[in-house]
């Protein structure tokens, strides 16, 4: 490492450009740089342009991933409403839970053709969990009645 | 295989998309299995006779009929090809069966080419379909609709 004629720095040292994005922080004049081809783990160089740095920004800030331009927002397609799940459980399970899971979807629908894309992601999560609720609730109280009815001999 | 060639994924991505389709729909797979043996069920052992299904917990808690009440023995009507009396035991769940597999075969296109939904219905139909389904529940305790709409 500290031979100035190695194979991986075949110009030796070099003056350091100040502009220079690939320039090596810590070499200490009289030090030759460090061949950029060694990865430094677990010592993470803040002066210099690391992986995911916006190409062609010479300013050495550390490199924030960038989102994709295409869709600023990260999403682009819109958050499951999880109607027919809502519907489904409404029709067999038979509670206002279902109801509510009908709400929320309308609610996912209507907060992404309005832009409130965090909104509609809150709202899918609701409509999925009461949807699920209900179904649970319905089998567990479907089959407390057939345990009751059962058990007093009412199964008519 | 060229272990370079599997290192980058080249030479690979056939071998990877075809299984990538597949595993994909294997919700609305599961999904159309399980529905298929529900009605298969309901197609062998009547909900007609009592002791075999649970009652519906809302009819059981409040007397009253919910949206849902009479859906298994219209599904078991169904699955004899008896449009009529499903029609009489829960009209809802006839109306809405056909947007249910609709929306299945959706599902599967959307799994099968990996492309999402693009856009979102206008909410003002799901707020419909909720009116739909409150009206309903109310007025299929009307006495004088019970002909038509109670189970």
């Amino acid at each position: 490492m500290t031979t100035p004629n190695e194979p991986t720095n075949p110009y030796g040292e070099q003056p350091k450009d100040p502009n220079d994005p690939f320039r090596a922080p810590d070499a200490t004049p009289g030090q030759p740089a460090q061949p950029p081809a060694a990865p430094q783990y677990g010592t993470p160089q803040y002066g210099a342009p690391q992986y995911g740095a916006p190409q062609g920004s010479p300013y050495g800030q550390p490199g924030y991933p960038v989102a994709n331009p295409a869709s600023p927002t990260g999403y682009s397609a819109p958050p499951p409403n999880y109607l027919v799940w809502a519907i489904l459980s409404t029709i067999f399970c038979c509670l206002p839970l279902g109801i509510a899971s009908i709400v929320f979807a309308a609610q996912v629908n209507s907060k992404w053709n309005a832009g409130d894309f965090v909104g509609a992601q809150a709202s899918s999560k609701k409509a999925k969990q009461f949807a699920i609720w209900a179904a649970v609730l319905g089998v567990v109280l479907g089959g407390i009645s057939l345990a009751v009815r059962a058990t007093s001999g009412d199964l008519s | 295989m060229n272990p370079s060639a599997s290192a980058t994924g080249h030479g690979s991505v056939a071998d990877v998309q075809v299984p990538r389709a597949w595993r994909a729909c294997a919700a609305p797979a599961a999904a159309a299995l399980v529905s298929v043996g529900v009605v298969a069920t309901l197609a062998v052992v009547d909900p007609n006779r009592p002791g075999h299904y649970p009652t519906c917990p809302f009819l059981w808690l409040t007397g009253m009929y919910c949206p849902g009440c009479g859906s298994l023995r219209a599904l078991h009507d169904l699955a004899h090809l008896d449009l009529g009396g499903a029609w009489g035991m829960n009209p809802l769940l006839v109306v809405a069966l056909p947007f249910v597999v609709g929306a299945w075969v959706l599902w599967v296109r959307r799994a099968w080419t990996g492309r999402e939904r693009s856009r979102a219905m206008p909410a003002s139909w799901i707020v419909t379909i909720l009116v739909l389904v409150l009206f309903y529940w109310v007025l299929r305790n009307v006495p004088s609709l019970a002909p038509w709409l109670a189970p």
